[in-house]
C-alpha cells in the first residue's frame, strides 16, 4: 500500500511478558494508539501492533507482540519469543506475587527466546501509590543484579510509557548498528517478516537479518 | 391426546389441528396453490404452511402430485419432510446476495407469503431464497428472495417459527432431532431459555421428568457452592477468575455489578475446581457470558438487559439463572474440553486442521497468507479458544450458538468449519493487504460491529457447505480425518 508506515530502516521484534493483569496491553494500548481503558479485556494466546519511532534520523518499526500471562498459555505464547531483540518484562508495583514471579519469567526466556534478547523490567501502575509494594530501591537492585534494565510505569497516566518502548528500542539498535559496522552484512538481503519488495528499505535492510528471527 | 395417536406421531398437536379443521381443501395439495396476491389467512394454512415448507423445495412435482394422489400416514409424511429438510438444507446452502437483492419490490408486493418465507430462509440457514418469482407463482410455498435486512426483525416474522418450537415443546416426549432440526436456523427468543437447556442436554427429553430434573440439579448446584466456593478455596485458580471477570465487558454495567461478578465468579471456580485437567483458562469466562445472557432474558423478558439490575429480580430467579448457566456451561464444554488442557491440544489440532483447509478450498489466500509470513495460530488460536466471541457481537454469538446447541454430534469439529468460513469471508479485503503487519492488524479486529442474525446465518451455512464436503473425506482433509 505503500504509506509512510511501510516504509522504515529496522524492524524490531518486542515482546511483553508478565502476569496476568500487570498491564501488558495497557502498555501496549498507551505506546501504539496513546489509549487507555481502565479495564482491558484479558489477552487470549497473542496479540500483536505495532508503531515506529525515529532514532538518529532512522525510522524503527516496533513489531510489538503481547503475550497472554495465564500459565496455561506458555506453551503457546513461547513460541512468539523467538525471533524477538527485545522483550518488556512487566510487574504490578502493588502485586508482590506479580513481582516475585519475575524469576521464572526470566527462566521462560532464557528456555525459550534468542540468547541476546534485551529484557527490561518494568514496574507497571506507578500511579498506585499508596498501594505499593515493591519499591523502586529493590526493583533497580534485582534489575542491576540481572543485568536488565529497568523503569516504572504508568499506563493509566502515561508516565514513563514513552520512554520505556523508547529505550529498549534506542538500545536495540545501538547494538544492532554496531554490530553492523564490526561485521559488515554480506549475502543476500533476507527479508524475515516477508514484506513486500517495494515496501523499501535498501542497505540497513541486512541488518534485520541479524536482529530479528 | 397421545393415547388414540399413534406412537409414532411425534407432532401429534400439529398434526392434530391440521388435518382436522378442512375449512379448505385438503391443504397440502395442489389446488391449495394461492395466487401471487391473495391473502392467505387462518390458522390450520399457516401451520401447516410452517410444518411442511421445506418440502417445496424438492421435486415439487413428485411431492405434490403423490401428496394429490395418495392418502399417507401422518408417519411417513413425517419421515419424508425430514428427509426433505435435510436434503433441503444439504443442497441448498448457496446464497446468492445479488439475487436476493433484486428481488426486493417483489417482496413487497407479498407480505403474507413472505412470513411464511422469512421462516424457511431461516430454515435454510442461507437467509436467502433459492427460486426465482416465476416459479413463486406456482408454488405459493417456494422459498423465494427476502431483504437481508428483514431478517434481523426476528420477533414478528416469526409467529409460525414460535409455534413450531411451540408445538414441539409441548410434546410429552420431545423428539430431540426435531429440535435440533429447527433449532440449527435459529431460536426465537421467546423459546431460546428452555430450548437451549433441552439441547445441551441439561433438561430431559421426558416432559414429565423436567420438573424435578430442574429441581434437583439447582439444588446440587447450590450444594456444589457450599462445598467448593464458600469452602477455602484454590488460590491460584480463584485469582485468576477474580482478575478476569471484572475486565470482561468494562463497558456494559450490567457486568459491572457485584452481584452478577460472584455468580460468574461461582460458576467458574466450580467449574475449574471439577475439570482439574483443563482447569479454568483465560476465555472460558467469555464462554458463561451467553447461558447468562439467554437465561436472565427468560426471567426479565422485556427489559433493558445491557443496563439491567440484577438486584431487581428475586433471589430465586438468580439462582436459576446461575445454575441453569453452570449445568448448561458443563455440558456445553464437555465436547471442547482438550481445548483448554494442557498445551491446548484440542486448539492446536484445529488450527492445524483450519491450515490444512484453506490450503485445500482457497489456495491463493492461503500463500497470501504464508508468503507474508501470517501463521494460523496468530489469528485463530482465539477464535477456536473463545468460539469467536471476541469477534462478533454477543448478540450474534448466541444466535451462533443456537447452531452449536443443535449440531447433533456436538459443535467441535462444526467450530472448525465455522472458522474456515470465518476466515474466507474476509478473503476480499485480505488479499488487498500488502503485509504482515496490515495482514494481522485487520485479522484481530475484523469489523464485524454491525453483524446481525443474518450474517450469521450465512456463515454457518457456508460452514456447513464446507463440513458437507471435507468433514468425512479424509483425502480433501490430509491431516484431518479423526473429526472429532
Amino acid at each position: 500500500m505503500g504509506t509512510r508506515e511501510d516504509e522504515y530502516d529496522y524492524l524490531f521484534k518486542v515482546v511483553l511478558i508478565g502476569d496476568s493483569g500487570v498491564g501488558k496491553s495497557s502498555l501496549l494500548s498507551r505506546f501504539t494508539r496513546n489509549e487507555f481503558n481502565l479495564e482491558s479485556k484479558s489477552t487470549i494466546g497473542v496479540e500483536f501492533a505495532t508503531r515506529s519511532i525515529e532514532v538518529d534520523g532512522k525510522t524503527i518499526k516496533a513489531q510489538i507482540w503481547d503475550t497472554a500471562g495465564q500459565e496455561r498459555y506458555r506453551a503457546i505464547t513461547s513460541a512468539y519469543y523467538r525471533g524477538a531483540v527485545g522483550a518488556l518484562l512487566v510487574y504490578d508495583i502493588a502485586k508482590h506475587l506479580s513481582y516475585e514471579n519475575v524469576e521464572r519469567w526470566l527462566r521462560e526466556l532464557r528456555d525459550h527466546a534468542d540468547q541476546n534478547i534485551l529484557i527490561m523490567l518494568v514496574g507497571n501502575k506507578s500511579d498506585l501509590r499508596h498501594l505499593r509494594s515493591i519499591s523502586t530501591e529493590d526493583a533497580k537492585a534485582f534489575a542491576e543484579k540481572n543485568g536488565l534494565s529497568f523503569i516504572e510505569t504508568s499506563a493509566l497516566d502515561s508516565t514513563n510509557v514513552e520512554p520505556a518502548f523508547q529505550n529498549i528500542l534506542t538500545e536495540i539498535y545501538r547494538i544492532v548498528s554496531q554490530k553492523q559496522m564490526r561485521e559488515p552484512p554480506s549475502g543476500d538481503v533476507i527479508r524475515p517478516d516477508a514484506e513486500p519488495a517495494d515496501a523499501r528499505p535498501s542497505q540497513a535492510d541486512t541488518v534485520r537479518r541479524q536482529c530479528c528471527q | 391426546m397421545e393415547k388414540h395417536q399413534p406412537e409414532n406421531d411425534k407432532n401429534g398437536y400439529l398434526s392434530d389441528t391440521f388435518w382436522r379443521t378442512p375449512q379448505r381443501a385438503v391443504p397440502g395439495r395442489p389446488c391449495q396453490r394461492v395466487q401471487e396476491n391473495e391473502v392467505m389467512s387462518g390458522s390450520s394454512y399457516q401451520q401447516f404452511q410452517a410444518s411442511v415448507n421445506d418440502a417445496w423445495d424438492l421435486g415439487d412435482d413428485e411431492i405434490i402430485s403423490g401428496i394429490a394422489e395418495t392418502r399417507i400416514s401422518k408417519a411417513i409424511s413425517q419421515t419424508a419432510a425430514l428427509n426433505v429438510i435435510n436434503s433441503h438444507r444439504n443442497s441448498t446452502k448457496n446464497v446468492d446476495i445479488s439475487d436476493v437483492k433484486g428481488d426486493t419490490d417483489k417482496v413487497k408486493s407479498q407480505k403474507e407469503v413472505i412470513s411464511v418465507r422469512k421462516n424457511e430462509s431461516k430454515k435454510t440457514g442461507a437467509g436467502s431464497g433459492m427460486g426465482g418469482a416465476g416459479q413463486m407463482r406456482h408454488y405459493p410455498g417456494r422459498p423465494r428472495p427476502v431483504r437481508l435486512s428483514a431478517l434481523t426483525s426476528r420477533e414478528e416474522s416469526n409467529e409460525s417459527k414460535i409455534e413450531r418450537f411451540q408445538q414441539l415443546l409441548e410434546n410429552i416426549v420431545l423428539d430431540l432431532n426435531e429440535l435440533k432440526q429447527l433449532s440449527w436456523s435459529g431460536i426465537p427468543i421467546k423459546v431460546r431459555a428452555v430450548t437451549w437447556r433441552l439441547l445441551a442436554g441439561y433438561l430431559p427429553a421426558n416432559a414429565e421428568r423436567r420438573s424435578e430434573t430442574l429441581e434437583r440439579k439447582r439444588a446440587d448446584y447450590k450444594h456444589l457452592v457450599r462445598q467448593y466456593y464458600d469452602a477455602e478455596r484454590d488460590d491460584d485458580t480463584y485469582r485468576q477468575i477474580h482478575i478476569d471477570i471484572p475486565r470482561m465487558s468494562p463497558l456494559v454495567a450490567l457486568f459491572q455489578q457485584k452481584t452478577v461478578q460472584v455468580m460468574f465468579e461461582r460458576i467458574l471456580y466450580i467449574w475449574a475446581i471439577r475439570h482439574p485437567a483443563s482447569g479454568y483458562v483465560q476465555g472460558i469466562n467469555d464462554l458463561v457470558t451467553p447461558f447468562f445472557m439467554v437465561f436472565l432474558q427468560e426471567a426479565a423478558p422485556t427489559q433493558e438487559l445491557d443496563s439491567f439490575p440484577l438486584d431487581v429480580l428475586s433471589e430465586t430467579q438468580r439462582d436459576i439463572i446461575e445454575a441453569d448457566s453452570f449445568w448448561c456451561l458443563s455440558k456445553f464444554l464437555d465436547s471442547i474440553q482438550d481445548n483448554y488442557i494442557f498445551a491446548q491440544l484440542g486448539i492446536q489440532y484445529k488450527v492445524n486442521q483450519l491450515k490444512e483447509l484453506i490450503k485445500r478450498i482457497d489456495k491463493p489466500l492461503h500463500e497470501h497468507l504464508q508468503t507474508h509470513g501470517v501463521d494460523y495460530l496468530q489469528f485463530s488460536f482465539r477464535w477456536m479458544n473463545n468460539l469467536l466471541t471476541r469477534e462478533i457481537p454477543l448478540a450474534c454469538t448466541i444466535r451462533l450458538w443456537d447452531t452449536y446447541l443443535a449440531e447433533s454430534d456436538g459443535f467441535a469439529t462444526f467450530q472448525l468449519y465455522v472458522c474456515a468460513a470465518f476466515l474466507l469471508h474476509w478473503r476480499e479485503r485480505l488479499l488487498l493487504e500488502r503485509d504482515f503487519q496490515g495482514l494481522m492488524i485487520l485479522l484481530q479486529n475484523v469489523p464485524t460491529q454491525n453483524w446481525t442474525d443474518s450474517n450469521i446465518s450465512m456463515l454457518v451455512a457456508e460452514a456447513y457447505k464446507l463440513k458437507f464436503a471435507f468433514a468425512d473425506a479424509p483425502n480433501h482433509l490430509q491431516s484431518g480425518k479423526g473429526d472429532r
